[in-house]
């Protein structure tokens, strides 16, 4: 190592070989024994190698002075040289060094910040894939929701075109029903179609009944879909309600067990139809429930609040406590696909919070289920 | 920061010569060599150069020994002035006891001399030195170009500093590198001589130390090689 700042001497600058190489080539050159030596021994014989105004070593011998000098010349001319050389290389190596370890420290905190973006990365990654998730299930939910107004529209359309149909069929079968028992009292004690007038009664009181149920079902439909009633209008709780329990028992093979108790409510200003819909879903729900031994319960009432309270109430299987949580998730269901979206309670609950209510459902595993809807009137009870 | 040998009573100083690239740096360091007639000169040793431009730096020692037994000596040295070679300023720039600025005259230079100025301040406080501190000579060189601002807008440029006189210099024709150099030598005695009992102990005024530094070739010095 030789830094430019540093006294330069001759035998550090050259190795013990270089200096013995040197040494001989002068010797050779001068006709006698000339040595290289840091001090002199023999003053007089020595002449100082003298570079950049300082004395960097002498040459010794006997010969001539002015040989000596000559020889001392040589040798500061080679120690410019050499000097030379390692300083630029010396600077060189501690210039590239210096650099090299400043590119170091910028790797390391390149590195730093790539993994800081990296971490980044990953986060903002995650959260897209939460949105896309929260976007694809309110699409769904928008998808389901609008199927679900198709159909009822369609249900509302159908039971407006059978209502005139079923009106004139049910008043002709009873003047027809009438017609028939005027003939029968026409016709003489001992006619032979006594049998016969009186099977055609029969039919006719039949067709009756079955055209009285198709009008009340058609009755119910109305109601269920509020075809005639503007989007929020005051109406009446209990009369939805019934409605839509006789919906419900038209689906089903058999009547379901429902028992009702519902007291005067005052009226609600809400969708009817949409407030029917909720509350065909909590009973489609309690009726798949119950299995052939199970009962309904339906119960309204108000509060003094003028809160109009309606609790649905089966005996079927319950809901196990670790997905009571998640019933009004959207299309969570414990059914098997294609039996149901999992969207029943979803909209449910987002009904009633449109009313400002509150839904909550409790259950007891193996004893029933019991959901609670209450829906403020925004009047007060005196 | 200089070393003084006490028993050979060797006292060394290390001036740099700091500026942009291609300011004249090296020019000033040749005439200087031309010029100069100390008791004691060295040889100038430009250690590599691409294109004209310095890649490590350029030595010139030059000294004198006083009667009263003082061996005084000056290593003047330049920088690269190219911005890639910060690492090499650096390294000549630690433990200098004096810098001459050489910025370059010309319009198109003024932003390359404003920031390689800021660049000698950075260094000299990475080294350990105060710019307020050091001696310190400001030449604006290449006078002989035609394209240059004018001499009263340099001097009124650099009144409120600790600075001026700023020298009007033209190295490549040899006008004002020995008067920057000698503004230069009288400001480094004044720091030195209370250090070193230049003029106490070694009876060296200031006018000696630079004169005896700085004398025009009219003898033939001690030229080394």
């Amino acid at each position: 190592m030789l830094d430019f700042d540093e006294e330069v001497a001759l035998t550090e600058l050259l190795t013990p070989d270089q200096l013995d190489r040197l040494e001989n080539l002068l010797s050779t050159l001068a006709g006698c024994e000339l040595s290289l030596v840091s001090a002199p021994t023999v003053e007089e014989q020595a002449t100082p190698v003298d570079f950049n105004l300082d004395t960097v070593g002498w040459v010794q011998g006997s010969a001539p002075a002015a040989t000596r000098s000559a020889a001392a010349d040589l040798a500061a001319f080679l120690t410019y040289f050499v000097t030379k050389y390692r300083w630029a290389a010396n600077l060189h190596r501690n210039t590239t060094e210096t650099t090299y370890q400043a590119l170091q420290q910028q790797n390391i905190a390149l590195r730093h910040s790539e993994k800081q973006l990296q971490v980044l990365a990953d986060s903002l990654q995650q959260r897209v894939n939460q949105q896309v998730e929260v976007i694809q299930a309110a699409q769904q939910e928008l998808y389901e929701s609008a199927r679900l107004r198709a159909v009822g529209q369609l249900a509302a359309g159908v039971a407006h075109e059978i209502n005139n149909p079923i009106g004139f069929i049910r008043s002709n079968l009873g003047v027809a029903r009438d017609y028939v028992a005027e003939l029968a009292e026409a016709l003489p004690a001992d006619h032979r179609l006594d049998s016969t007038l009186t099977d055609f009664q029969a039919l006719l009181q039949e067709s009756l009944t079955g055209a009285q149920r198709i009008a009340a079902i058609v009755a119910d439909l109305k109601t269920f879909s509020s075809i005639d009633q503007a989007d929020y209008s005051d109406c009446s709780v209990n009369a939805l309600i019934e409605a839509t329990i006789h919906l419900v028992q038209t689906n089903q093979a058999t009547p379901l067990p429902i028992e009702t108790r519902l007291t005067s409510l005052p009226p609600l200003h809400g969708h009817a139809a949409r407030l029917s819909q909720a509350i065909y879903n909590v009973l489609d729900n309690a009726a798949k429930a119950i299995d052939t031994a199970g009962v309904i319960r339906v119960e309204s009432g108000s509060d003094e609040h003028g809160q109009i309270l309606i609790h649905v109430m089966d005996t079927g299987g319950g809901v196990p406590g670790d997905i009571q949580d998640r019933v009004f998730d959207p299309f969570f269901t414990t059914r098997p696909v294609g039996s149901g979206t999992g969207l029943g309670l979803t909209v449910a609950r987002d009904t009633v919070q449109a009313h400002q209510g509150r839904i909550r459902l409790e259950s007891a595993p193996g004893k029933g289920t019991r959901v609670s809807i209450v829906l403020p009137t925004g009047r007060s009870e005196p | 920061m200089a070393e003084f040998d006490k028993q050979h009573l060797k006292l060394v100083f290390k001036i740099v010569f700091y500026g942009p690239a291609l300011s004249g740096k090296t020019t000033n360091l040749m005439q200087l060599h031309t010029l100069l007639a100390p008791e004691r000169k060295g040889e100038l040793m430009v250690l590599e150069t691409k294109d004209d431009r310095t890649l490590f730096f350029d030595l010139l020692p030059i000294g004198f020994r006083s009667g009263s037994g003082l061996d005084l000596r000056l290593k003047l040295y330049t920088v690269p002035g190219q911005v890639q070679h910060d690492s090499t300023r650096k390294a000549v720039l630690s433990r200098a006891d004096g810098v001459v600025f050489v910025a370059d005259s010309q319009h198109s230079q003024q932003h390359n001399n404003a920031s390689t100025f800021e660049n000698l301040d950075q260094n000299l406080q990475k080294v350990g030195i105060d710019i307020a501190q050091i001696p310190l000579a400001i030449q604006f060189n290449k006078r002989d170009l035609t394209d240059i601002i004018e001499e009263a807008a340099l001097h009124q440029r650099w009144q409120a500093t600790p600075w001026p006189p700023v020298i009007m210099a033209s190295a490549i024709r040899g006008q004002g590198v020995l008067e920057t150099f000698q503004l230069l030598l009288r400001r480094l005695y004044v720091q030195i001589n209370p250090r070193y009992g230049l003029a106490d102990r070694f009876q060296i005024d200031e006018a000696t130390f630079v004169a005896l530094l700085s004398r025009a070739d009219t003898e033939t010095g001690d030229v080394g090689l």
